[in-house]
């Protein structure tokens, strides 16, 4: 598989046309899939489809600026974007926010991923712990584990989405994880 | 129990991953994402080629002429 940094770096000092379409197109490919489920699963799919796009057009536009030297930065990056994304629409229409997926919707994405890359038992035992997890957690609780960990947004997003502050998010997915935990156990 | 939160929180983030996965093999990307994407390529490529054109100083109208040839002395 092409490596998505040397794609990106390649792309920063590439002044042909017919060389950056070729490299935009792989690293579209490499980084859509991710970036579109990660957008599909916060927002209702009407609006999900219109603002994923935008976010690939964002990163793409900004490729040039992009300073970084590793897959993991440039991912990091990719994230920020989309999230910012994501937390733009929903302040302008609260109503696209999509809640929690239900657990039967996400049993079925679990066996979706398998297509994609086989579960080992390690992987069917934590998982199937992440959806106790879920499952036994408060309705507000449930948002905010699902939020923060499933979706990957960071406490500061939650904070300002939320007009919380930062240690109140973090203190409240805190106390949210151990009551979570504890109900499993 | 010194693991037992990173054990929850890394349970969580791997159902993060399985659903992105999951969600990625079922709802393929539709040809006019990519389209638009090389759309963006083009336009910026575009932009850059007319900022470059600008920049480059215009040849000077003087450029090709041929030096004036030394006056020749007039003996009185």
């Amino acid at each position: 598989m092409d490596d998505l940094i040397k794609l990106v770096r390649t792309y920063r000092v590439t002044a042909g046309l017919a060389e950056r379409l070729r490299l935009a197109e792989a690293i579209f490919h490499l980084i859509a899939p991710d970036l579109r489920a990660f957008v599909f699963n916060a927002i209702v799919p009407q609006a999900a489809e219109d603002v994923s796009q935008e976010v690939l057009i964002s990163i793409t536009a900004s490729l040039k600026t992009f300073e970084g030297s590793s897959n993991g930065e440039f991912w990091k990056w990719c994230y920020k974007i989309a999230r910012r994304r994501i937390y733009d629409h929903i302040k302008k229409r609260d109503s696209d926010r999509l809640q929690p997926m239900p657990h039967e919707e996400l049993l079925d994405l679990l066996d979706a991923s398998e297509q994609a890359e086989p579960l080992t038992a390690a992987d069917r035992h934590d998982l199937e712990y992440a959806l106790n997890l879920l499952d036994s957690s408060k309705p507000e609780c449930r948002g905010y584990l699902w939020n923060h960990y499933v979706i990957g947004f960071d406490y500061g997003e939650i904070a300002e989405e939320q007009n919380l502050n930062y240690d109140n998010v973090r203190m409240k997915i805190g106390r949210c994880l151990e009551e979570a935990k504890s109900l499993v156990a | 129990m010194p693991n037992q939160n990173t054990d929850a929180e890394a349970a969580l983030q791997k159902l993060g991953h399985r659903v992105r996965l999951g969600w990625a093999k079922k709802h393929p990307i539709p040809d006019k994402s990519l389209e638009s994407v090389k759309n963006t390529v083009r336009e910026q490529w575009e932009q850059e080629q007319a900022v470059s054109r600008i920049s480059k100083p215009a040849p000077s109208p003087t450029k090709d002429r041929q030096p004036k040839p030394p006056e020749p002395d007039i003996e009185r």
